[in-house]
Protein backbone atom coordinates (compact mmCIF):
# COMPACT_ATOMS: atom_id res chain seq x y z
CA UNK A 1 0.00 0.00 0.00
CA UNK A 2 1.72 3.39 -0.97
CA UNK A 3 1.47 6.31 0.93
CA UNK A 4 1.20 10.19 -0.72
CA UNK A 5 1.78 10.12 -4.34
CA UNK A 6 1.29 11.52 -7.71
CA UNK A 7 -1.60 9.47 -7.99
CA UNK A 8 -3.98 11.39 -5.68
CA UNK A 9 -4.57 11.84 -2.02
CA UNK A 10 -4.33 8.81 0.02
CA UNK A 11 -6.71 8.19 2.76
CA UNK A 12 -8.05 5.65 4.64
CA UNK A 13 -11.55 3.89 4.15
CA UNK A 14 -13.81 1.83 5.63
CA UNK A 15 -13.87 -2.03 4.39
CA UNK A 16 -17.43 -2.05 6.60
CA UNK A 17 -18.29 -5.61 6.53
CA UNK A 18 -14.82 -6.34 7.89
CA UNK A 19 -14.97 -4.68 11.14
CA UNK A 20 -15.99 -7.18 14.17
CA UNK A 21 -15.84 -3.46 16.63
CA UNK A 22 -12.81 -4.36 18.48
CA UNK A 23 -11.62 -1.05 18.69
CA UNK A 24 -8.10 -2.04 18.04
CA UNK A 25 -7.47 0.62 15.59
CA UNK A 26 -9.26 3.12 18.31
CA UNK A 27 -6.17 2.25 20.49
CA UNK A 28 -3.81 2.49 17.60
CA UNK A 29 -4.50 5.62 17.25
CA UNK A 30 -4.50 7.32 20.98
CA UNK A 31 -1.32 4.88 21.61
CA UNK A 32 0.53 6.47 18.86
CA UNK A 33 -0.36 10.30 19.06
CA UNK A 34 -0.20 9.91 22.54
CA UNK A 35 -3.95 11.27 22.24
CA UNK A 36 -6.12 11.83 25.63
CA UNK A 37 -9.15 9.25 26.47
CA UNK A 38 -11.53 12.21 25.34
CA UNK A 39 -10.16 12.29 21.47
CA UNK A 40 -11.73 10.36 18.85
CA UNK A 41 -9.55 10.51 15.87
CA UNK A 42 -11.33 7.40 14.88
CA UNK A 43 -14.34 5.66 16.82
CA UNK A 44 -16.30 2.79 15.61
CA UNK A 45 -19.46 4.04 15.85
CA UNK A 46 -23.42 2.09 16.10
CA UNK A 47 -25.35 3.33 12.51
CA UNK A 48 -29.05 2.99 13.07
CA UNK A 49 -28.96 2.26 16.58
CA UNK A 50 -31.69 -0.10 18.04
CA UNK A 51 -32.75 -1.02 14.84
CA UNK A 52 -32.69 -3.69 13.08
CA UNK A 53 -29.88 -2.48 10.36
CA UNK A 54 -28.05 -1.83 13.19
CA UNK A 55 -24.74 -1.76 12.20
CA UNK A 56 -20.64 -0.98 13.83
CA UNK A 57 -18.66 1.12 11.51
CA UNK A 58 -15.10 2.82 11.78
CA UNK A 59 -15.42 6.10 11.21
CA UNK A 60 -12.98 8.86 11.06
CA UNK A 61 -12.06 12.15 8.73
CA UNK A 62 -11.87 11.21 4.81
CA UNK A 63 -10.08 14.03 4.25
CA UNK A 64 -12.47 15.25 1.69
CA UNK A 65 -11.58 16.37 -1.88
CA UNK A 66 -14.64 18.81 -1.25
CA UNK A 67 -14.52 19.39 1.99
CA UNK A 68 -17.55 21.29 3.92
CA UNK A 69 -15.57 21.92 7.12
CA UNK A 70 -12.93 24.34 5.20
CA UNK A 71 -15.79 26.03 3.15
CA UNK A 72 -17.69 27.03 6.22
CA UNK A 73 -14.87 27.40 8.70
CA UNK A 74 -14.69 31.46 9.29
CA UNK A 75 -11.05 31.55 10.31
CA UNK A 76 -9.65 29.32 7.77
CA UNK A 77 -8.09 27.09 10.37
CA UNK A 78 -9.24 24.20 8.37
CA UNK A 79 -7.44 23.90 5.41
CA UNK A 80 -5.71 21.63 2.53
CA UNK A 81 -2.06 20.53 3.00
CA UNK A 82 0.54 20.45 0.86
CA UNK A 83 -0.94 16.70 0.32
CA UNK A 84 -4.39 17.79 -0.40
CA UNK A 85 -5.69 16.13 2.61
CA UNK A 86 -7.42 18.35 5.51
CA UNK A 87 -5.37 20.19 8.04
CA UNK A 88 -6.82 21.96 11.22
CA UNK A 89 -4.45 25.20 12.24
CA UNK A 90 -5.03 25.01 16.56
CA UNK A 91 -3.73 28.58 16.34
CA UNK A 92 -6.29 30.06 14.36
CA UNK A 93 -9.31 27.13 15.51
CA UNK A 94 -12.02 28.72 17.75
CA UNK A 95 -14.13 25.75 18.79
CA UNK A 96 -17.16 27.40 16.96
CA UNK A 97 -18.19 23.89 15.73
CA UNK A 98 -18.97 25.44 12.74
CA UNK A 99 -17.19 22.48 10.88
CA UNK A 100 -18.88 19.87 13.21
CA UNK A 101 -22.28 20.79 11.75
CA UNK A 102 -20.75 21.08 8.11
CA UNK A 103 -18.96 18.08 8.29
CA UNK A 104 -21.40 14.59 7.09
CA UNK A 105 -19.38 12.11 8.78
CA UNK A 106 -19.13 13.42 12.13
CA UNK A 107 -15.67 13.83 11.85
CA UNK A 108 -14.25 17.20 13.81
CA UNK A 109 -13.87 16.36 17.42
CA UNK A 110 -13.46 18.95 20.39
CA UNK A 111 -11.39 17.19 23.20
CA UNK A 112 -11.16 19.27 26.52
CA UNK A 113 -8.43 17.37 27.78
CA UNK A 114 -5.01 19.07 28.72
CA UNK A 115 -1.88 17.82 26.71
CA UNK A 116 1.75 17.85 27.84
CA UNK A 117 3.27 21.13 27.32
CA UNK A 118 6.01 19.71 25.19
CA UNK A 119 3.45 18.15 22.49
CA UNK A 120 1.59 21.69 22.33
CA UNK A 121 4.74 22.81 20.53
CA UNK A 122 4.11 20.07 17.40
CA UNK A 123 0.38 19.52 17.08
CA UNK A 124 -0.87 18.11 14.58
CA UNK A 125 -4.09 18.75 15.31
CA UNK A 126 -5.32 20.34 18.53
CA UNK A 127 -6.18 17.73 20.66
CA UNK A 128 -7.14 19.78 23.91
CA UNK A 129 -8.94 22.78 25.12
CA UNK A 130 -12.05 22.61 23.09
CA UNK A 131 -10.25 23.31 19.88
CA UNK A 132 -11.43 21.16 16.40
CA UNK A 133 -9.55 17.77 16.55
CA UNK A 134 -9.63 14.83 13.83
CA UNK A 135 -7.25 12.26 12.24
CA UNK A 136 -4.22 13.19 10.76
CA UNK A 137 -3.79 10.44 8.44
CA UNK A 138 -0.65 9.72 10.11
CA UNK A 139 0.84 11.96 8.28
CA UNK A 140 4.57 11.59 10.02
CA UNK A 141 4.22 7.83 9.30
CA UNK A 142 3.44 7.93 5.72
CA UNK A 143 6.91 9.79 5.71
CA UNK A 144 8.83 7.22 7.30
CA UNK A 145 7.10 4.89 4.61
CA UNK A 146 4.18 3.63 7.13
CA UNK A 147 0.71 3.24 6.53
CA UNK A 148 -1.43 5.11 9.44
CA UNK A 149 -1.85 3.49 12.21
CA UNK A 150 -5.35 2.77 12.46
CA UNK A 151 -4.72 0.85 9.06
CA UNK A 152 -1.72 -1.13 10.15
CA UNK A 153 -3.39 -2.57 12.95
CA UNK A 154 -6.66 -3.00 12.22
CA UNK A 155 -6.75 -6.79 12.35
CA UNK A 156 -9.69 -7.70 10.11
CA UNK A 157 -8.21 -5.29 7.09
CA UNK A 158 -11.28 -3.57 8.03
CA UNK A 159 -9.41 -0.31 6.93
CA UNK A 160 -7.60 0.13 3.85
CA UNK A 161 -5.41 2.80 2.90
CA UNK A 162 -4.42 4.20 -0.58
CA UNK A 163 -5.06 6.82 -3.49
CA UNK A 164 -8.17 6.34 -4.60
CA UNK A 165 -6.94 3.78 -7.67
CA UNK A 166 -5.55 1.97 -5.26
CA UNK A 167 -8.68 1.50 -3.19
CA UNK A 168 -10.65 1.04 -6.27
CA UNK A 169 -8.45 -1.85 -7.10
CA UNK A 170 -8.56 -3.35 -3.14
CA UNK A 171 -12.16 -2.93 -3.26
CA UNK A 172 -12.69 -4.77 -6.57
CA UNK A 173 -10.38 -7.59 -5.25
CA UNK A 174 -11.97 -8.12 -2.26
CA UNK A 175 -15.39 -8.10 -4.09
CA UNK A 176 -16.65 -5.87 -0.97
CA UNK A 177 -19.55 -3.40 -0.64
CA UNK A 178 -18.66 0.30 -1.83
CA UNK A 179 -17.76 2.16 1.48
CA UNK A 180 -19.84 5.16 0.10
CA UNK A 181 -23.25 6.23 -1.70
CA UNK A 182 -22.72 8.48 -4.98
CA UNK A 183 -23.29 11.65 -2.74
CA UNK A 184 -20.72 10.86 -0.18
CA UNK A 185 -18.38 9.46 -2.84
CA UNK A 186 -18.32 12.69 -4.66
CA UNK A 187 -17.59 15.02 -1.51
CA UNK A 188 -14.93 12.94 -0.62
CA UNK A 189 -13.27 11.56 -3.67
CA UNK A 190 -14.31 14.69 -6.49
CA UNK A 191 -14.02 13.65 -9.64
CA UNK A 192 -12.00 10.26 -8.73
CA UNK A 193 -15.69 9.40 -7.20
CA UNK A 194 -16.60 7.20 -9.99
CA UNK A 195 -13.25 4.93 -9.26
CA UNK A 196 -14.85 4.11 -5.88
CA UNK A 197 -18.46 4.16 -6.92
CA UNK A 198 -18.11 2.03 -9.75
CA UNK A 199 -18.71 5.02 -12.24
CA UNK A 200 -17.74 4.07 -16.18
CA UNK B 1 -17.29 -1.26 21.94
CA UNK B 2 -19.03 1.13 20.08
CA UNK B 3 -21.00 4.17 20.52
CA UNK B 4 -24.33 5.03 19.71
CA UNK B 5 -23.61 7.67 16.89
CA UNK B 6 -25.31 11.35 17.39
CA UNK B 7 -24.53 12.94 13.92
CA UNK B 8 -28.64 13.08 13.46
CA UNK B 9 -28.70 16.13 16.21
CA UNK B 10 -27.58 19.69 15.33
CA UNK B 11 -28.02 20.61 19.46
CA UNK B 12 -25.16 18.31 19.82
CA UNK B 13 -22.80 20.60 18.16
CA UNK B 14 -24.53 24.47 18.89
CA UNK B 15 -26.43 24.47 22.63
CA UNK B 16 -28.28 27.19 23.55
CA UNK B 17 -25.96 29.57 23.90
CA UNK B 18 -26.05 29.91 19.82
CA UNK B 19 -29.76 30.12 20.15
CA UNK B 20 -29.92 32.64 22.99
CA UNK B 21 -27.35 34.57 20.22
CA UNK B 22 -29.24 34.42 17.17
CA UNK B 23 -32.85 35.45 19.18
CA UNK B 24 -30.99 38.24 21.10
CA UNK B 25 -29.04 39.65 17.30
CA UNK B 26 -32.78 39.54 15.69
CA UNK B 27 -34.14 41.52 18.46
CA UNK B 28 -31.21 44.05 18.47
CA UNK B 29 -31.36 44.48 14.60
CA UNK B 30 -34.83 44.92 14.48
CA UNK B 31 -34.70 47.53 17.45
CA UNK B 32 -32.20 49.71 15.54
CA UNK B 33 -34.60 48.86 12.39
CA UNK B 34 -37.27 50.38 14.13
CA UNK B 35 -35.63 53.20 15.98
CA UNK B 36 -34.08 54.51 12.60
CA UNK B 37 -37.66 54.60 11.16
CA UNK B 38 -38.79 56.38 13.82
CA UNK B 39 -36.11 58.73 13.91
CA UNK B 40 -36.36 59.73 10.19
CA UNK B 41 -40.30 60.11 10.87
CA UNK B 42 -39.68 62.65 13.76
CA UNK B 43 -38.51 64.72 11.21
CA UNK B 44 -42.18 65.33 10.00
CA UNK B 45 -44.18 64.06 12.65
CA UNK B 46 -44.47 64.33 16.27
CA UNK B 47 -41.03 64.83 17.24
CA UNK B 48 -41.08 63.81 20.78
CA UNK B 49 -42.75 59.97 20.38
CA UNK B 50 -41.22 59.08 17.41
CA UNK B 51 -38.06 60.30 19.43
CA UNK B 52 -38.84 58.08 22.50
CA UNK B 53 -39.04 55.00 19.79
CA UNK B 54 -35.92 55.72 17.94
CA UNK B 55 -33.85 55.92 21.44
CA UNK B 56 -34.52 53.36 22.95
CA UNK B 57 -35.09 51.27 19.58
CA UNK B 58 -30.82 52.39 19.49
CA UNK B 59 -30.71 51.24 22.95
CA UNK B 60 -32.17 48.28 22.96
CA UNK B 61 -29.98 47.38 19.60
CA UNK B 62 -26.94 48.13 21.54
CA UNK B 63 -27.89 46.04 24.66
CA UNK B 64 -28.64 43.04 22.35
CA UNK B 65 -25.79 43.04 20.85
CA UNK B 66 -23.31 43.34 24.37
CA UNK B 67 -25.13 40.53 25.79
CA UNK B 68 -26.07 37.97 22.95
CA UNK B 69 -22.20 38.57 22.07
CA UNK B 70 -20.57 37.49 24.98
CA UNK B 71 -22.76 34.43 25.28
CA UNK B 72 -21.87 33.37 21.79
CA UNK B 73 -18.15 34.25 22.67
CA UNK B 74 -18.58 32.32 26.02
CA UNK B 75 -19.56 28.99 23.38
CA UNK B 76 -16.31 28.98 21.78
CA UNK B 77 -13.50 27.67 23.04
CA UNK B 78 -10.74 30.45 22.19
CA UNK B 79 -13.12 33.33 22.99
CA UNK B 80 -10.13 35.99 22.93
CA UNK B 81 -9.04 34.77 19.99
CA UNK B 82 -12.45 35.28 18.19
CA UNK B 83 -12.68 38.68 19.44
CA UNK B 84 -9.66 39.80 16.93
CA UNK B 85 -12.18 39.59 14.38
CA UNK B 86 -10.07 41.06 11.61
CA UNK B 87 -7.31 39.20 12.09
CA UNK B 88 -8.83 35.79 12.36
CA UNK B 89 -12.02 36.30 10.71
CA UNK B 90 -10.99 36.08 7.02
CA UNK B 91 -12.65 33.42 5.31
CA UNK B 92 -16.06 35.84 3.66
CA UNK B 93 -17.39 32.49 1.98
CA UNK B 94 -18.75 31.70 5.41
CA UNK B 95 -21.39 33.63 7.46
CA UNK B 96 -19.90 32.51 10.43
CA UNK B 97 -17.39 35.42 9.05
CA UNK B 98 -19.44 37.62 7.80
CA UNK B 99 -21.60 38.23 10.85
CA UNK B 100 -18.83 39.29 13.08
CA UNK B 101 -18.55 42.30 10.77
CA UNK B 102 -22.15 42.96 10.42
CA UNK B 103 -22.93 43.07 14.20
CA UNK B 104 -19.56 45.38 15.10
CA UNK B 105 -21.42 48.12 12.38
CA UNK B 106 -24.92 47.54 14.15
CA UNK B 107 -22.66 47.90 17.63
CA UNK B 108 -20.90 51.59 16.38
CA UNK B 109 -24.11 52.82 14.64
CA UNK B 110 -26.21 51.32 17.56
CA UNK B 111 -23.56 53.45 20.07
CA UNK B 112 -23.49 56.86 18.20
CA UNK B 113 -27.12 57.59 17.22
CA UNK B 114 -28.35 56.63 21.07
CA UNK B 115 -25.23 58.83 21.94
CA UNK B 116 -26.83 61.96 19.54
CA UNK B 117 -30.49 61.27 20.34
CA UNK B 118 -30.30 60.79 24.15
CA UNK B 119 -27.41 63.17 25.61
CA UNK B 120 -26.76 66.59 24.76
CA UNK B 121 -27.72 70.39 25.04
CA UNK B 122 -28.90 69.93 20.75
CA UNK B 123 -30.21 66.10 20.87
CA UNK B 124 -32.80 66.14 18.57
CA UNK B 125 -36.43 65.27 19.99
CA UNK B 126 -35.00 66.86 23.04
CA UNK B 127 -37.00 69.66 25.01
CA UNK B 128 -36.71 73.18 23.44
CA UNK B 129 -34.47 74.75 25.57
CA UNK B 130 -34.66 78.74 25.85
CA UNK B 131 -33.44 79.78 29.58
CA UNK B 132 -32.78 77.77 32.78
CA UNK B 133 -36.14 76.71 34.30
CA UNK B 134 -38.36 76.57 30.81
CA UNK B 135 -36.55 72.80 30.39
CA UNK B 136 -38.22 71.27 32.98
CA UNK B 137 -41.25 72.30 31.63
CA UNK B 138 -40.53 72.18 27.91
CA UNK B 139 -39.64 68.40 28.91
CA UNK B 140 -43.24 67.61 30.39
CA UNK B 141 -42.14 68.92 33.89
CA UNK B 142 -39.85 67.38 36.46
CA UNK B 143 -40.58 63.47 35.93
CA UNK B 144 -40.00 62.37 39.26
CA UNK B 145 -41.14 58.69 38.78
CA UNK B 146 -38.78 57.85 35.87
CA UNK B 147 -35.76 60.46 36.93
CA UNK B 148 -35.63 59.34 40.81
CA UNK B 149 -35.30 62.98 41.69
CA UNK B 150 -32.10 64.05 39.95
CA UNK B 151 -30.66 67.58 41.23
CA UNK B 152 -32.21 70.12 38.29
CA UNK B 153 -28.44 72.28 38.61
CA UNK B 154 -28.20 74.81 35.49
CA UNK B 155 -26.42 72.03 33.27
CA UNK B 156 -29.50 69.52 33.51
CA UNK B 157 -31.71 72.25 33.01
CA UNK B 158 -29.71 73.26 30.06
CA UNK B 159 -29.64 69.57 28.51
CA UNK B 160 -33.36 68.92 29.33
CA UNK B 161 -32.82 68.64 33.05
CA UNK B 162 -35.22 65.39 34.15
CA UNK B 163 -35.86 64.04 30.18
CA UNK B 164 -36.33 60.09 31.44
CA UNK B 165 -34.79 57.52 33.47
CA UNK B 166 -31.62 56.54 31.21
CA UNK B 167 -30.51 59.99 31.53
CA UNK B 168 -31.13 59.79 35.21
CA UNK B 169 -29.18 56.20 35.06
CA UNK B 170 -25.81 58.17 33.39
CA UNK B 171 -26.29 61.06 35.70
CA UNK B 172 -26.00 58.92 38.97
CA UNK B 173 -23.00 57.41 37.67
CA UNK B 174 -21.70 60.86 37.10
CA UNK B 175 -20.83 60.67 33.50
CA UNK B 176 -24.11 62.40 31.92
CA UNK B 177 -22.25 65.90 31.62
CA UNK B 178 -19.37 64.35 29.89
CA UNK B 179 -21.88 62.43 27.85
CA UNK B 180 -24.11 65.71 26.82
CA UNK B 181 -20.63 67.43 26.08
CA UNK B 182 -19.82 64.45 23.49
CA UNK B 183 -22.63 64.45 22.28
CA UNK B 184 -22.78 67.57 21.28
CA UNK B 185 -19.31 68.19 20.67
CA UNK B 186 -19.25 64.90 17.74
CA UNK B 187 -23.19 64.96 16.50
CA UNK B 188 -23.59 66.30 12.47
CA UNK B 189 -26.03 68.30 11.00
CA UNK B 190 -29.51 66.21 11.13
CA UNK B 191 -29.03 65.12 7.40
CA UNK B 192 -25.61 63.75 7.89
CA UNK B 193 -26.86 62.24 11.08
CA UNK B 194 -29.59 60.25 9.88
CA UNK B 195 -27.45 59.59 6.75
CA UNK B 196 -24.77 57.77 9.04
CA UNK B 197 -28.41 55.94 10.93
CA UNK B 198 -29.38 54.99 7.27
CA UNK B 199 -25.63 53.14 6.50
CA UNK B 200 -25.43 51.64 9.64
CA UNK B 201 -29.03 50.62 9.05
CA UNK B 202 -27.51 48.70 6.03
CA UNK B 203 -25.89 46.12 8.41
CA UNK B 204 -28.72 46.17 10.75
CA UNK B 205 -30.58 44.76 8.10
CA UNK B 206 -27.63 42.33 7.43
CA UNK B 207 -27.65 41.22 10.84
CA UNK B 208 -31.44 40.50 10.61
CA UNK B 209 -30.49 37.99 7.67
CA UNK B 210 -27.31 36.60 9.49
CA UNK B 211 -29.84 35.68 12.06
CA UNK B 212 -31.05 33.75 10.34
CA UNK B 213 -28.13 32.48 8.02
CA UNK B 214 -26.25 31.82 11.20
CA UNK B 215 -27.88 28.52 11.32
CA UNK B 216 -26.04 27.62 8.93
CA UNK B 217 -25.43 27.63 5.15
CA UNK B 218 -23.61 26.50 1.92
CA UNK B 219 -22.04 23.38 2.87
CA UNK B 220 -23.08 23.21 6.26
CA UNK B 221 -26.95 23.43 4.96
CA UNK B 222 -27.80 20.12 5.98
CA UNK B 223 -30.65 20.70 7.90
CA UNK B 224 -33.78 20.80 6.13
CA UNK B 225 -35.81 22.50 9.68
CA UNK B 226 -33.64 25.42 8.57
CA UNK B 227 -34.53 25.60 4.89
CA UNK B 228 -33.61 29.39 4.53
CA UNK B 229 -36.85 29.82 2.22
CA UNK B 230 -39.06 29.67 5.24
CA UNK B 231 -36.69 30.53 7.63
CA UNK B 232 -35.82 33.74 6.64
CA UNK B 233 -38.84 35.64 6.92
CA UNK B 234 -39.02 33.89 9.99
CA UNK B 235 -36.22 35.74 11.69
CA UNK B 236 -36.99 38.76 9.87
CA UNK B 237 -40.60 39.81 10.75
CA UNK B 238 -40.16 37.78 14.54
CA UNK B 239 -36.72 39.99 14.45
CA UNK B 240 -37.88 43.86 13.64
CA UNK B 241 -41.71 42.86 15.46
CA UNK B 242 -39.80 42.23 18.16
CA UNK B 243 -37.35 44.53 18.38
CA UNK B 244 -40.07 47.08 17.75
CA UNK B 245 -42.23 45.77 20.49
CA UNK B 246 -39.45 46.49 23.03
CA UNK B 247 -38.76 49.53 21.96
CA UNK B 248 -42.55 50.19 22.64
CA UNK B 249 -42.23 48.52 26.18
CA UNK B 250 -39.01 50.64 27.02
CA UNK B 251 -41.25 53.96 25.69
CA UNK B 252 -43.67 53.19 27.74
CA UNK B 253 -42.05 52.17 30.94
CA UNK B 254 -40.19 55.80 30.89
CA UNK B 255 -42.85 57.92 31.16
CA UNK B 256 -45.99 55.86 32.29
CA UNK B 257 -47.33 56.97 29.39
CA UNK B 258 -48.37 56.04 25.83
CA UNK B 259 -49.50 58.88 23.32
CA UNK B 260 -51.18 57.90 19.85
CA UNK B 261 -47.34 58.05 18.17
CA UNK B 262 -46.26 55.06 20.00
CA UNK B 263 -49.56 53.22 19.55
CA UNK B 264 -49.14 53.25 16.26
CA UNK B 265 -45.62 51.40 16.75
CA UNK B 266 -47.22 49.44 19.08
CA UNK B 267 -49.98 48.09 15.89
CA UNK B 268 -46.74 48.20 13.61
CA UNK B 269 -45.24 45.39 16.02
CA UNK B 270 -48.60 43.56 16.52
CA UNK B 271 -48.62 43.44 12.42
CA UNK B 272 -44.90 42.35 12.70
CA UNK B 273 -45.04 39.62 14.87
CA UNK B 274 -48.65 38.16 13.32
CA UNK B 275 -46.04 38.05 10.17
CA UNK B 276 -43.94 36.09 12.26
CA UNK B 277 -46.45 33.75 13.54
CA UNK B 278 -47.84 32.99 9.38
CA UNK B 279 -44.48 32.52 8.47
CA UNK B 280 -43.76 29.28 11.30
CA UNK B 281 -47.36 27.85 10.87
CA UNK B 282 -46.57 28.32 7.29
CA UNK B 283 -42.91 25.95 8.12
CA UNK B 284 -45.23 23.81 9.88
CA UNK B 285 -47.86 23.14 7.33
CA UNK B 286 -46.07 23.37 4.19
CA UNK B 287 -41.95 22.84 5.03
CA UNK B 288 -42.48 18.72 5.30
CA UNK B 289 -45.03 18.60 2.19
CA UNK B 290 -42.00 20.91 -0.19
CA UNK B 291 -38.66 18.89 1.94
CA UNK B 292 -39.83 14.97 3.62
CA UNK B 293 -36.56 15.38 4.84
CA UNK B 294 -37.92 18.20 7.24
CA UNK B 295 -40.62 15.99 8.93
CA UNK B 296 -39.15 14.35 11.50
CA UNK B 297 -37.88 17.59 13.49
CA UNK B 298 -41.33 19.63 12.65
CA UNK B 299 -42.58 16.25 13.94
CA UNK B 300 -40.45 17.22 17.39
CA UNK B 301 -41.31 20.23 17.28
CA UNK B 302 -44.80 19.41 17.51
CA UNK B 303 -44.77 16.66 20.09
CA UNK B 304 -41.08 16.28 22.04
CA UNK B 305 -40.93 20.17 22.06
CA UNK B 306 -44.43 21.22 22.16
CA UNK B 307 -44.61 23.05 25.61
CA UNK B 308 -41.59 25.14 24.09
CA UNK B 309 -42.69 25.72 21.21
CA UNK B 310 -46.67 25.74 21.04
CA UNK B 311 -46.83 27.29 24.69
CA UNK B 312 -43.77 29.19 24.86
CA UNK B 313 -42.90 30.61 21.23
CA UNK B 314 -46.05 30.92 19.44
CA UNK B 315 -48.91 31.06 22.64
CA UNK B 316 -46.49 33.13 24.89
CA UNK B 317 -44.24 34.84 22.46
CA UNK B 318 -46.85 35.78 19.53
CA UNK B 319 -50.56 35.42 20.15
CA UNK B 320 -50.09 37.28 23.45
CA UNK B 321 -47.81 40.09 22.78
CA UNK B 322 -50.37 40.45 20.18
CA UNK B 323 -53.45 40.38 21.87
CA UNK B 324 -51.84 42.47 24.95
CA UNK B 325 -50.64 45.19 22.22
CA UNK B 326 -53.77 45.83 20.16
CA UNK B 327 -55.84 45.46 23.42
CA UNK B 328 -54.06 47.94 24.97
CA UNK B 329 -54.22 50.37 22.29
CA UNK B 330 -58.14 50.02 21.14
CA UNK B 331 -58.63 49.63 25.47
CA UNK B 332 -56.65 53.26 25.50
CA UNK B 333 -58.07 55.33 21.92
CA UNK B 334 -61.65 53.91 23.74
CA UNK B 335 -60.48 55.57 26.85
CA UNK B 336 -61.27 52.36 28.62
CA UNK B 337 -57.47 51.41 29.76
CA UNK B 338 -55.58 53.40 32.71
CA UNK B 339 -52.50 54.67 31.66
CA UNK B 340 -51.14 52.59 34.57
CA UNK B 341 -52.70 49.48 33.12
CA UNK B 342 -51.76 50.18 29.43
CA UNK B 343 -48.22 50.41 30.19
CA UNK B 344 -48.33 47.36 31.94
CA UNK B 345 -49.80 45.93 29.17
CA UNK B 346 -46.93 46.70 26.57
CA UNK B 347 -44.43 46.36 28.86
CA UNK B 348 -45.81 42.82 29.29
CA UNK B 349 -45.88 42.21 25.50
CA UNK B 350 -42.19 43.71 25.19
CA UNK B 351 -41.10 41.14 27.80
CA UNK B 352 -42.90 38.04 26.33
CA UNK B 353 -41.80 38.46 23.14
CA UNK B 354 -38.17 38.60 24.23
CA UNK B 355 -38.73 35.31 25.54
CA UNK B 356 -40.91 34.08 23.20
CA UNK B 357 -38.31 35.18 20.45
CA UNK B 358 -35.63 33.00 22.55
CA UNK B 359 -37.71 30.35 22.92
CA UNK B 360 -38.31 30.26 19.37
CA UNK B 361 -34.53 29.81 18.24
CA UNK B 362 -34.18 27.31 21.12
CA UNK B 363 -36.84 25.11 19.60
CA UNK B 364 -35.04 25.77 16.08
CA UNK B 365 -32.09 24.23 17.38
CA UNK B 366 -33.25 21.23 19.75
CA UNK B 367 -35.79 19.91 17.10
CA UNK B 368 -33.49 20.16 14.26
CA UNK B 369 -32.20 16.75 12.88
CA UNK B 370 -29.38 16.83 10.58
CA UNK B 371 -30.09 14.51 6.54
CA UNK B 372 -29.21 11.43 6.55
CA UNK B 373 -25.56 10.97 6.50
CA UNK B 374 -24.68 9.92 3.28
CA UNK B 375 -23.49 5.85 3.73
CA UNK B 376 -24.74 2.85 2.52
CA UNK B 377 -26.79 0.98 5.49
Amino acid sequence: MSTQDDNGTARVIPNWESCIDCGACEVACQRTWDLPPESDRIQVVALAHGTDDETNKPMQCYNCRDAPCIDVCPTEALHYSQSDTVRVDAGRCIGCHYCGVGCPFGAPQYPDGEVPEADEENLMGAKSDGLMDKCTTCEPRQEQGLEPACSSECPTDALLFGTPEELSERLEEDDTTQPFDEEAAAIIFGDDADMIVGGD
Amino acid sequence: MAVEITFELPYTQWDWKVGFYIALIGIASGAYLMGYLADVRSRRHDEREHGRIAKWGYLTGLVGVGIGGPVLLSHLATPFRAMMVPLIMTNFGSWMAIGPYLLGGLVVGSLLLFLWVAFGRERPHGPSVTTEGEGAAADGGRDVASDGGTDSGPAKAATGGQAGGIRNVFNRVGILDYLDALADRTRPTETVRLGIGALFGVFAAGVLVYSAMAYGTGPADRVPLWDKTYLIPVQVFSGLGAGAAVAVGLAALEKRSVGRTIQSYSLVASGLLAATLVAVLATVALLPEQVPAAEPAVENMLSTYATLFVGGAILGGLVLPILLSVGAVVGQRRDALSPTAATGAYVAAGVLVIVGKITLALTYLLAAEFTAIPLPM
